[in-house]
């Protein structure tokens, strides 16, 4: 075989095993979630057979055992903690919504201080591109639910710690009965309308809600509706319009970034359970990576008209959050369509007709996307250099040739779509079309040994 | 806006989105040592191409939230305000 046959060759055998493993761990999820259906069945008809339908009372912890001294140790001397704080915290529940690069360290520090149980959410699956960030998954777990995922790591690190996976979507049908059952609240999600639904949900339940966030270089973090704080909508009653949203995907995060945030969300949850020190709430704490600064901004306190948190709330059940904001409840991507089938390309006729003629191939990716992996011909032109029309003068002399096809090309097509729209605009008599899928459409189709990201 | 008073240079710092659309981390402007926020708001919007934002930012003047855009903003030479816009990845 050809040197680049046999590099085609590993890379598929590779994916193919990949898949398998992923493959795996689902069946195995699925067996778990139907074992836990079963017995928490059979545990419910026990509680109606015994009368007992109110939660279960759980035993309230009075004394550490020598196992908690020795475990806990470097944190009992501590003064402001001490016992009675170890002691709280062992009766203590904390939901983690969103087992990402935020929720992973949170859940980590709170079940290796001692946190008595952890509730963790969370719909999504353990992929490669979460390791960097989202540091309780490893490679084993691929294709396994993320909350499953963090259970197995978690329990390795503290076995006393009792954790709750609810490997589904929190939504307004389900959000108040599985958040009532916790003392505090991590949200750790990824997107617009999860947050204003954990807001929401906590401020009709009275529970503190410790927000973080993360993005690129960036991190925010406070803890809302604890003593006489706002909630998220007193500090943002309009959400943001889809366009000027930005998720980790396609704006890129740092795990040192994440991490710090979640470490930091779980140093609220340790304080509001504790009562210790000053908890971050009436201010926000902005974090800026780039510059390594820390910034308090004193926020406002309940905004006294707010509708969900004020004394006369116009909203008092919850409602459904991705209309609200007009946003999905995921950080997933949606395929655009905004052009037409005749205005674009599929890869394997790129490659079959087009690929070897003489045509422009445009990369509309950022650069630093463009540097990761590139095809032979691609000149990369980031999509505001398309939209500013800086582009021109670069190609002056090309783009007078009419019979020349121009092909924009992105990541996954949405990008070359919005491009293939400006060209045709200013080159109407040419053939502007882009590729649909983008690159991801060329590692699945045409070449499996392309990188993706 | 009152813009033949005395005006003075106050620096400005953008977080999150509000860094890409103005393209830049900080800034310095010329302000009236008085303003009302929302003339506040509306001349930083239009100065730093902030339209698709404005809606949703925290505006905080030397570190503390303007609430009320009715509210009349004294600045003196030196202050500080920053633009911050939610971030909600993680």
């Amino acid at each position: 075989m050809m040197e680049s046959e046999v590099d085609s060759e590993q890379s598929r055998l590779k994916r193919e095993i990949a898949e398998l493993r992923a493959a795996l761990n689902r069946k195995e999820q699925c067996l778990r979630e139907l074992e836990a259906s079963v017995s928490s069945d059979a545990s419910a008809e026990e509680q109606v057979v015994g009368n007992a339908l109110e939660s279960p009372g759980r035993a309230v912890h009075t004394k550490l055992t020598n196992d908690d001294i020795a475990r806990y140790s470097r944190q009992l001397i501590l003064p402001d903690f001490g016992v009675q704080g170890q002691l709280k915290l062992k009766n203590s529940s904390v939901l983690i919504v969103g087992l990402g690069g935020l929720g992973c360290p949170a859940a980590q520090y709170l079940a290796a201080a001692g946190c008595g149980r952890l509730g963790l959410i969370d719909y999504d699956e353990v992929e490669r591109s979460n390791f960097h960030r989202q540091i309780l998954h490893s490679e084993s777990r691929c294709g396994m639910s993320k909350a499953e995922s963090a259970r197995i790591a978690l329990l390795e690190l503290n076995p006393h710690c009792e954790i709750h996976c609810h490997s589904r979507l929190l939504y307004s049908q389900n959000a108040l009965h599985i958040i009532r059952g916790y003392d505090v609240v991590l949200d750790c999600s990824d997107n617009v309308p999860t947050r204003y639904l954990l807001s929401d949900a906590c401020v009709m339940l009275r529970k503190p809600l410790v927000s973080g966030s993360a993005l690129k270089m960036d991190g925010q973090l406070t803890v809302y509706n604890y003593g006489n704080g706002p909630c998220y909508r007193c500090i943002y009653p309009v959400p943001p319009p889809p366009e000027a949203v930005t998720n980790c995907g396609d704006g890129g995060v740092l795990g040192a970034v994440t991490g710090t945030i979640g470490a930091m969300q779980a140093l609220e949850a340790i304080k509001v359970i504790v009562g210790l020190g000053d908890v971050l709430a009436g201010r926000l704490l902005i974090f800026d990576g780039s510059s390594g600064l820390f910034r308090n901004i004193r926020i406002r306190s309940k905004r006294p008209n707010c509708h969900v948190c004020s004394a006369q709330p116009l909203i008092t059940e919850l409602i459904d959050y991705e209309m609200f904001c007009g946003m999905h409840a995921t950080d997933k991507d949606n395929p655009l369509q905004l052009l037409s089938t005749d205005e674009r390309l599929s890869v394997k006729d790129y490659h079959a007709k087009l690929q070897a003629q003489p045509h422009l191939l445009i990369d509309v990716r950022p650069t630093a996307e463009f540097e990761i992996c590139q095809l032979p011909e691609a000149v990369n032109v980031p999509l505001v250099e398309i939209l500013d029309d800086s582009y021109l003068k670069r190609f002056g002399k090309q783009l007078e040739d009419k019979e020349l096809p121009i092909i924009l090309l992105c990541r996954r097509g949405n990008d070359s779509q919005i491009a293939v729209q400006h060209v045709r605009n200013r080159f109407p008599m040419h053939s502007v079309r882009d590729l649909i899928g983008g690159l991801h459409a060329w590692t699945n189709s045409v070449d499996p040994s392309f990188p993706i990201y | 806006m009152n813009a033949d008073g005395p005006v003075v240079n106050v620096h400005v710092l953008f977080f999150a989105k509000s860094r890409e659309l103005a393209n830049t981390p900080r800034s310095k402007v010329d302000l009236p040592t008085e303003i009302t926020a929302s003339d506040l708001l509306e001349l930083l919007v239009s100065k730093f191409g902030l339209t698709p934002i404005r809606d949703n930012l925290i505006l905080a003047h030397n570190e503390s939230y303007i609430d009320n855009l009715s509210e009349r903003i004294l600045f003196k030479e030196g202050d500080e305000l920053a633009i911050i816009p939610p971030l909600s990845g993680g």
